[in-house]
């Protein structure tokens, strides 16, 4: 149970409590694990009172507000159970759903995933936002989650565990996941008004999380062929170059003209570009090699739960 | 001596580079100041660089029962080397960072030393400053760049007298230039960093002079600093949106040539405009090209680059039946 939290004084101690009864009854034994980042708030000092008289409860405390996608990390890497569970400290989400989240888990599932079905925002600057945005997500990651913003998400611990959290990922880690080929599920959840504090999100992100995901489509489909990436982004100037070319020779020999300079140049030019994109592919490969992200580590990890049961809520691989 | 050893508190570096002052003089001075905050000190002097005769007057100093370290390296690495090797050697449990030459009045450490009660790095700032008015105006100009640049308010990153807790030297990585911006990587690394007014030596003064070469430097300097701050984990962000802006602008005209040759059959030869485009648009694709290698780079290596430091892990004792992963009980458990 990964929590991160950023000035939420007034949330933490209701969370808490909520978090407690509802995993409390389970069979299973749990550790909160409270990720502050940064909080400049009694956010702190309310999560120390509650862990001295709860040893289940671990609090992580960051230096300085690092963002959502570093709580998560961190927590991850501290968290020590087999099933994590991720949800936000804003009390949004219902602590009561986990149960289904984990049972989820249970059935073979890798990664379950909240979707807030009647979110409880403001209609216009919230939810048409999201909904646009979860579309292009679905669209161009090819992994058709319908709520990618809902924080509330479970995982196998050896799989989020082995997938790279940094910058602003947080938001498309089923989408990153997807190397590693997990089974996935959608779980709807409760979803509450905010009942405490403000929301710590806003419209201006939206420029940020495209170019994001433009660097997840890059490095999900294209990691491991860093070449062949590069290749075709040089196929344009490539063309370029040979059309180029191809009128210089049609300009000097067939009609015996002038040598036209301009467009011999510029074919050049874009010769030299074509060159200069492939070998930096050629360097891309060589960074795959050196870096620790490897597709049969992925491939491990997704092998040891077969023996999953099909279902018709799975949605790839 | 070993046991005096054992218990040291505050470490000076020293780092000596080609400005330097009468180092026996001026160890003497720091180690008055020192002794004055009435707790265990060390001098850890790294000799950047070959100077024997240093050396020579360090050596008499330590036998006369200076509590002196001498680091010498083999050549001038520079000061950023300088101060991590001067880390290396250091033990006490605050570490205070002094210059080689003499630019701060050697009483006012006790300020820095004091003034971290609340934070994790007291730096110096020299005031009242002497030097001419265009010196005050260069300077001005340089830290009002680094705030626009990085949204950090600094007035003195040139004093070199700092003092801070160890762990601060631990986590922090200086190689090159950096030393100059302790203050701003220290920052982000979530360090709380205060400026402290120290007064400044009346023989702080600058003999040569500074050349267009130095201020290249300086400016690259800031550069490379918002690399670091601002993009270093999001390679694409700062490539991809130079590349996008100028292989945009390249295809707008590359689209206007077209349309102006086969439309309007305006002849391209004699206008080298064609060139033009072309080379905008190939330096496009290829800063483009070069974020996404940065890209790459980072995404596989995630797990050694870590964004985000933990100040501390805090759980308690299990005094209940009911321990679901209880480690061993932690109190303020650093991890990094």
């Amino acid at each position: 149970m990964i929590v991160p939290v950023y000035n939420e004084q007034d949330n933490i101690v209701p969370l808490y409590s909520a978090i407690v009864r509802a995993l409390e009854p389970l069979r299973w034994s749990f550790e909160v694990v409270l990720v502050d980042d940064g909080s400049t708030d009694a956010t702190l000092a309310h999560a120390i009172n509650l862990a001295r008289s709860d040893s289940r409860l671990h609090i992580v405390k960051f230096r300085r507000n690092y963002g959502q996608t570093a709580a998560m990390a961190a927590g991850v890497e501290h968290a020590s159970g087999e099933v994590l569970i991720t949800m936000d400290g804003d009390l949004q989400n219902d602590p009561a759903d986990i149960e289904h989240f984990v049972a989820k888990i249970d059935e073979g599932y890798d990664i379950v995933v909240g979707w807030r079905r009647d979110r409880q925002d403001n209609f216009l600057s919230r939810r048409v936002p999201s909904r646009i945005a979860n579309w292009i997500i679905a669209k161009v990651t090819g992994v058709p989650i319908k709520d990618n913003g809902c924080s509330l998400k479970a995982y196998r611990a050896s799989v989020i565990k082995a997938i790279p959290l940094y910058s602003e990922m947080h938001r498309f880690i089923p989408a990153v996941a997807s190397m590693a080929g997990p089974r996935l599920a959608e779980m709807e959840v409760r979803h509450h008004a905010r009942r405490y504090g403000t929301s710590k999100y806003g419209l201006s992100r939206i420029y940020k999380v495209l170019l994001d995901l433009l660097v997840i489509k890059t490095v999900i489909s294209f990691t491991s062929r860093p070449l062949l990436w590069f290749t075709l982004l040089a196929l344009p100037t490539l063309l370029f170059a040979m059309l180029a070319f191809s009128y210089t020779a049609y300009a000097v020999l067939v009609r015996g003209g002038q040598f036209p300079l301009p467009v011999a140049g510029s074919g050049f030019i874009f010769a030299a570009c074509t060159i200069m994109l492939m070998s930096s592919g050629a360097i891309g490969e060589l960074v795959f090699r050196l870096g620790d992200v490897r597709e049969r580590d992925f491939a491990r990890l997704t092998a040891k739960s077969v023996g999953a049961t099909s279902d018709s809520q799975e949605l790839r691989k | 001596m070993t046991e005096r050893k054992n218990c040291i508190e505050i470490s000076a570096i020293i780092p000596v580079g080609v400005r330097h002052a009468d180092m026996a003089a001026l160890c003497r001075d720091y180690g008055a100041a020192l002794a004055q905050l009435g707790r265990p000190y060390e001098l850890v002097v790294v000799l950047d660089g070959r100077y024997p005769h240093v050396s020579a007057t360090l050596e008499e100093l330590q036998r006369g029962g200076e509590p002196i370290v001498i680091v010498a390296l083999t050549r001038g690495f520079g000061e950023s080397t300088a101060l991590m090797a001067g880390f290396e050697r250091a033990r006490g449990s605050l570490v205070v960072t002094l210059p080689g030459y003499y630019q701060i009045v050697s009483s006012e450490i006790s300020k820095l030393v004091n003034a971290l009660g609340t934070a994790d790095v007291a730096i110096g700032l020299r005031w009242p400053r002497a030097g001419s008015r265009f010196e005050a105006v260069r300077r001005g100009g340089f830290h009002r760049a680094l705030r626009w640049m990085t949204g950090l308010k600094f007035s003195d990153l040139g004093c070199t007298a700092r003092a801070m807790r160890r762990r601060v030297m631990e986590e922090i990585f200086l190689y090159g230039d950096q030393h100059r911006f302790f203050a701003v990587l220290a920052q982000r690394l979530g360090f709380r960093v205060v400026e402290v007014t120290v007064r400044q030596s009346p023989r702080d003064r600058f003999e040569g002079r500074y050349r267009l070469r130095d201020y290249a430097h300086r400016a690259l300097d800031i550069l490379t600093v918002l690399f670091v701050v601002r993009f270093t984990k999001k390679p694409l962000r700062f490539f991809g949106m130079i590349g996008m802006l100028l292989g945009g602008i390249g295809m707008l005209l590359l689209l206007y040539l077209v349309v102006a040759r086969l439309g309007f059959g305006e002849p391209l030869a004699g206008r080298p405009a064609l060139l033009l485009t072309s080379l905008l648009v190939v330096l496009g694709l290829q800063l483009f090209a070069i974020g996404l290698l940065g890209e790459l780079i980072i995404f596989t290596h995630a797990r050694d680059i870590k964004d985000y430091q933990v100040e501390s892990v805090i759980q308690f004792a299990a005094d209940s039946a009911k321990p679901a992963a209880a480690d061993a009980a932690q109190d303020h458990v650093t991890a990094t």
